[in-house]
């Protein structure tokens, strides 16, 4: 049983900021194999200055940031190697190729929801769906947006984010062309989700799709927004995908996120929120994997009562690696945020979690719980948790618990009494466990997916 | 149905069984008393298959098979149902989808074709209605929340739907308020039938008020050093165990 790093301290009093410190040197020559994945020139002449100044600054600060190392607290666990030896460049021009039918089997069956599909990083308008949305609702492709309304786009797009977490949020922003754009005005309810579907389908040479993404709901806007990832076929590519959640005043956003990708899948993704007074986030993170997957999430506060839920469900299997890190700071008083993210990790499958929860001094009345919990299967799988609460104010209610464990012999020794046998005992454990987090989808096409996954993952689980 | 010859068995290294001899034929009811310690329990798990017990000598055989050879699951397939002293909790393992997992384990083990979910439906209806359970209980993740009563009615529920050949009720009335004992008795003895034979394991006499045993057996330091007919048990209840253990020893 390999618990790395299981550690399940009080509170440490060090700052432990995923902000990148400049790198080292010797990381200089390796950070050439991202270099490629900037662009030449900063600026293709079309775009409005200010989105030609987000992009040089961002491929300023992703130069000056250089690749992170094992040395930076927030890659300690999660190592580049795998990912620079791929060779990634990025991919240049929207697949057009695609047909509707061919996507069909990738469709969540009887999920009624507006649909944006991008292909490799592009978005496909003739493989989404779009159809009668409601009044106050801009929805498509940020490319288009970007060049016939920027101005749209211009309190949000970059400001959530801003400097970002690391260098592939910078690398993101760096070349931020396009990706999905979900505007709701004051007041909407959307009345169906909106699913954002990112497919990937192999390249010529293996490529890097950087798909950017804005939501903004308006004050008392409401809505869910189902975020999937998924492959044709087993290619290897890697995503570096970024969303800024901006939600205003009395909003409500569900998020529901489902990574599933091709096993040779190379998969970041940074999650920017911004949550305005009394607004409320409900996220749900299922991470199936590829075969290396980062995903940073990070909430501020702009106004106060507000609440932000971050649920997450992780399977890591052999040669998988799945890491997520939470970054949620409270600076303003009288909100809440909840992170319950449960792990079940078996072959030689490898899982990060990182949770940061910041309650600065001016934040009083925070309501904070965070909670972590593990199933390991095997003796070679391996989960790095860290919860982290860092808390400077002194009237607030904090909580953090963390468990990595086995199937308790006890439960699995009544199944088999039953007559069920061990393996699938074991299955039924697992799904228990999954279960809490499967339930919580609320969406019934996804929920039954994504169990269906788990459910076969774990048939087929070396153990 | 069963029979056990000269068993031993050991828990971390401490003998607990030291050579147990026990006939149970079809249809029988037989009660084991034992003061605390004298390995009634340990009979019911190492009956049972569980983990933890070295069995050193001895054989058990159950309906003519080696049952000591058999996993656990095997055994609860053949038709030897447990019913626990503490039934465990399984959050988020949902009852109707345990129960469904379970009747259908055991009918594909024995060459019968596996229920559909309305079949299977039909037939948990019937059975609920027979021990007058609530509905409730099936939608809830197994055991989990149920207070002490309700996880010993899902237990009986749990066997009425397995139809065991053998039933071995473990402490069954520990942590049972009265009227909860009643309704578990009762729900054990609608269950009694020329086929099934029952080993009841109890401390307490007043269990065997409402199961009425035809055989009773006192257990002490891991033999059977007493056997007979149910006015055994009310003579231990009159006089406690001391006498009986003292008469053995001399």
């Amino acid at each position: 049983m390999t618990a790395a790093a299981l550690n399940t301290q009080a509170p440490t009093g060090k700052a432990a900021t995923p902000a990148l410190t400049p790198a080292q040197t010797s990381a200089h020559t390796q950070a050439q194999a991202l270099d490629g994945w900037l662009p030449e020139r900063a600026t293709d002449g079309q775009d409005p200055a200010w989105v030609e100044t987000l992009r040089s600054a961002a491929a300023e600060r992703a130069r000056a940031l250089g690749l992170p190392t094992r040395k930076n607290e927030g890659w300690r666990y999660t190592g580049l190697q795998a990912l620079l030896q791929q060779g990634f460049a990025p991919v240049s021009e929207a697949l057009e190729a695609l047909q509707p039918e061919d996507i069909e089997d990738l469709l969540l069956p009887d999920l009624d929801a507006y649909r944006v599909v991008m292909v490799n990083g592009y978005f496909a308008p003739a493989l989404s769906a779009l159809d009668g949305l409601p009044n106050g609702v801009v929805l498509g492709g940020l490319h288009t947006t970007l060049t016939e309304t920027p101005d749209l786009l211009a309190d949000s797009l970059g400001e959530v984010a801003g400097d970002g977490a690391h260098l592939f949020s910078a690398l993101n922003t760096a070349t931020l062309s396009d990706g999905m754009v979900l505007l709701a005005e004051r007041g909407v309810l959307l009345d169906k989700p909106v699913e954002l579907l990112h497919l990937s389908v192999g390249t010529e040479s293996p490529g890097v799709a950087q798909p950017r993404h804005l939501v903004r709901l308006g004050e008392g806007a409401r809505g869910t927004l189902i975020e999937r990832y998924a492959s044709l076929g087993d290619a290897t590519y890697c995503n570096n995908a970024l969303i800024e959640l901006d939600l205003g005043h009395d909003s409500v956003l569900e998020h529901r996120r489902l990574q599933l990708e091709s096993p040779n899948a190379f998969h970041v993704s940074g999650v920017y929120l911004r949550q305005g007074t009394s607004s409320r986030y409900d996220a749900i993170n299922i991470g199936l994997g590829g075969r290396w997957a980062r995903t940073d999430i990070i909430t501020r506060f702009a106004g106060e009562h507000a609440e932000c839920d971050l649920q997450g469900l992780y399977l890591a299997g052999d040669g998988q690696l799945i890491d997520y890190h939470l970054d949620v700071r409270h600076a303003l008083p009288h909100c809440s945020s909840r992170e319950n993210f449960k792990g079940i990790v078996h072959g030689k499958g490898k899982a990060v979690f990182d949770g940061l929860v910041y309650v600065a001094r001016d934040a009083q009345q925070t309501d904070a719980a965070m909670s972590n919990r593990n199933l390991l299967l095997s003796q070679n799988a391996e989960i790095d948790t860290k919860p982290q609460l860092e808390i400077y104010a002194d009237d607030v209610k904090c909580s953090h618990g963390t468990t990595v464990g086995q199937i308790e012999p006890e439960m699995l020794f009544y199944l088999r009494s039953r007559g069920i046998a061990e393996g699938l005992a074991r299955r039924m454990l697992c799904l228990g466990f999954a279960g809490e987090i499967i339930g919580a989808l609320g969406i019934e096409p996804l929920a039954e997916h994504v169990s269906e996954v788990v459910g076969q993952r774990l048939e087929h689980a070396p153990l | 149905m069963l029979s056990v010859n000269g068993l031993k068995a050991k828990v971390d290294d401490k003998e607990i069984l030291r050579g147990l001899d026990l006939q149970v034929g079809a249809g029988e009811v037989h009660a084991i008393m034992g003061p605390n310690g004298s390995g009634k329990s340990t009979l019911a798990h190492v009956l049972s298959g569980r983990d933890g017990y070295e069995v050193t000598a001895g054989s058990v055989s159950f309906d003519g098979k080696d049952l000591l050879d058999l996993e656990p699951e095997e055994r609860a397939c053949l038709g030897l149902f447990l019913a626990f002293q503490y039934p465990v909790e399984l959050p988020g393992v949902n009852n109707t989808y345990f129960l469904k997992a379970a009747l259908n384990a055991k009918r594909k083990y024995n060459g019968e074709e596996e229920l559909d979910a309305v079949s299977f439906l039909r037939l948990m209806k019937e059975k609920l209605k027979v021990l007058h359970l609530d509905d409730s209980l099936l939608k809830r993740p197994v055991n989990y929340g149920f207070s002490g009563g309700e996880k010993k009615r899902n237990e009986i529920f749990q066997m009425a739907l397995l139809e065991p050949k053998l039933a071995i009720l473990d402490e069954t009335d520990s942590g049972l308020d009265i009227d909860a004992l009643r309704i578990v008795a009762d729900g054990v003895n609608a269950l009694r039938s020329p086929e099934r034979s029952m080993l009841v394991v109890t401390h307490y006499q007043r269990l065997l008020d409402y199961i009425e045993p035809d055989y009773v057996h006192v257990l002490a330091k891991g033999r059977i050093i007493r056997s007979g007919g149910k006015e055994l048990a009310l003579e231990l209840e009159e006089k406690g165990y001391g006498w009986i253990v003292d008469e053995a020893a001399a």
